[in-house]
């Protein structure tokens, strides 16, 4: 995985990116904004399926999500770019494996939703209860984006021997 | 200024970032990222609402996430102290610092007369006004402003 890293690194097309001094602040910057994308589209959804905003019909809070997936997207492009600029930082983190972790659980938890349980839940009344599965499954969404941004911002403390 | 010298080199300054702990310094900065999602995450749907996103959710029932723009705030505010006083001399001649917190002020400001406006009042148009739209708009622009100016500080940070 290391010798991955370092053939990934002398690359001419690493070096040229991360040779380019703005562009790593550039992309930390967009990395928080889509961040906040996510976590406030696909948070209001999760919590109307814990059971929270009664009163709005699931499928109108689902509006929302296109703005949740374009937050997602613009941190797995700005995240791919931090892998191909310092593939070491990331490839030998426990904490990064793990945050890629969450991010699939969160994907599969997703996937479910949207295959299994969305077609009944769209056509919930506006002020019904949620069933138990769509509790959980709202409750799995919130806790791994925010475990993703825990190993995020964490990724250059842990794990570092201290 | 030797108050804001004497406060990042503290006994406490020292403590707080020089510590191996993860308790320190790592976990009140993860805080203050927990509080800007939350702040920032939940002033975003709202904003979007007001600008026709998602257009058939009632206004109204948006009202609850309010709170979590205060509880992401109040994290923010204080994690965001904590921080400050171990980079105040640093902090007060930063120009960028003040850009952010300018930006934090005007933002939630937006985001309070916006609610007054398109928000709270029973019965309310579900299509906002122009110039809340605008406000909206505006809002969400300068929370952008505030990340980008955050960021930005951690690479002015001096030396010593």
């Amino acid at each position: 995985m290391l010798e991955f890293a370092a053939w990934v690194e002398s690359t001419q097309t690493s070096k040229t990116l991360f040779g380019t001094s703005w562009l790593w602040p550039a992309c930390e910057s967009l990395h928080f904004i889509g961040l906040c994308m996510l976590i406030g589209g696909a948070g209001l959804l999760d919590l109307r399926l814990i059971g929270m905003f009664r009163g709005v019909p699931i499928r109108h809070v689902k509006a929302m999500m296109p703005w949740a997936i374009g937050g997602f997207l613009l941190n797995a492009g700005t995240g791919a770019l931090f892998l191909i600029m310092q593939p070491h930082l990331y490839l030998s983190s426990g904490v990064w494996w793990s945050k890629v972790a969450f991010i699939m659980i969160a994907a599969a938890n997703a996937l479910f939703f949207e295959t299994r349980l969305a077609p009944s839940a769209l056509s919930m009344d506006a002020d019904a209860d949620t069933p138990r599965m769509l509790k959980v499954v709202g409750a799995c969404s919130l806790v791994s984006w925010f475990a993703v941004l825990y190993c995020g911002r964490m990724l250059p403390y842990l794990g570092t021997g201290n | 200024m030797a108050l804001f010298r004497s406060l990042q080199n503290s006994a406490f300054t020292e403590w707080f970032l020089g510590s191996a702990s993860i308790w320190t310094y790592p976990t009140v900065l993860t805080l203050h990222t927990v509080g800007m999602a939350i702040l920032v995450g939940a002033s975003f749907v709202i904003h979007l609402r007001v600008l026709q996103v998602a257009g058939d959710i009632p206004m109204r029932r948006l009202l609850p996430l309010y709170r979590f723009i205060w509880v992401g705030f109040a994290i923010n505010l204080l994690s965001g102290l904590i921080l400050f006083v171990t980079e105040a001399a640093d902090r007060v001649v930063d120009p960028v610092f003040y850009v952010k917190m300018a930006s934090i002020a005007a933002a939630l400001w937006l985001g309070v007369i916006v609610k007054r406006r398109a928000i709270d009042p029973e019965g309310a148009s579900d299509v906002a006004m122009g110039l809340s739209r605008s406000m909206a708009a505006a809002s969400l622009a300068l929370w952008t402003i505030a990340i980008v100016a955050g960021r930005l500080m951690a690479y002015l940070k001096s030396a010593a």
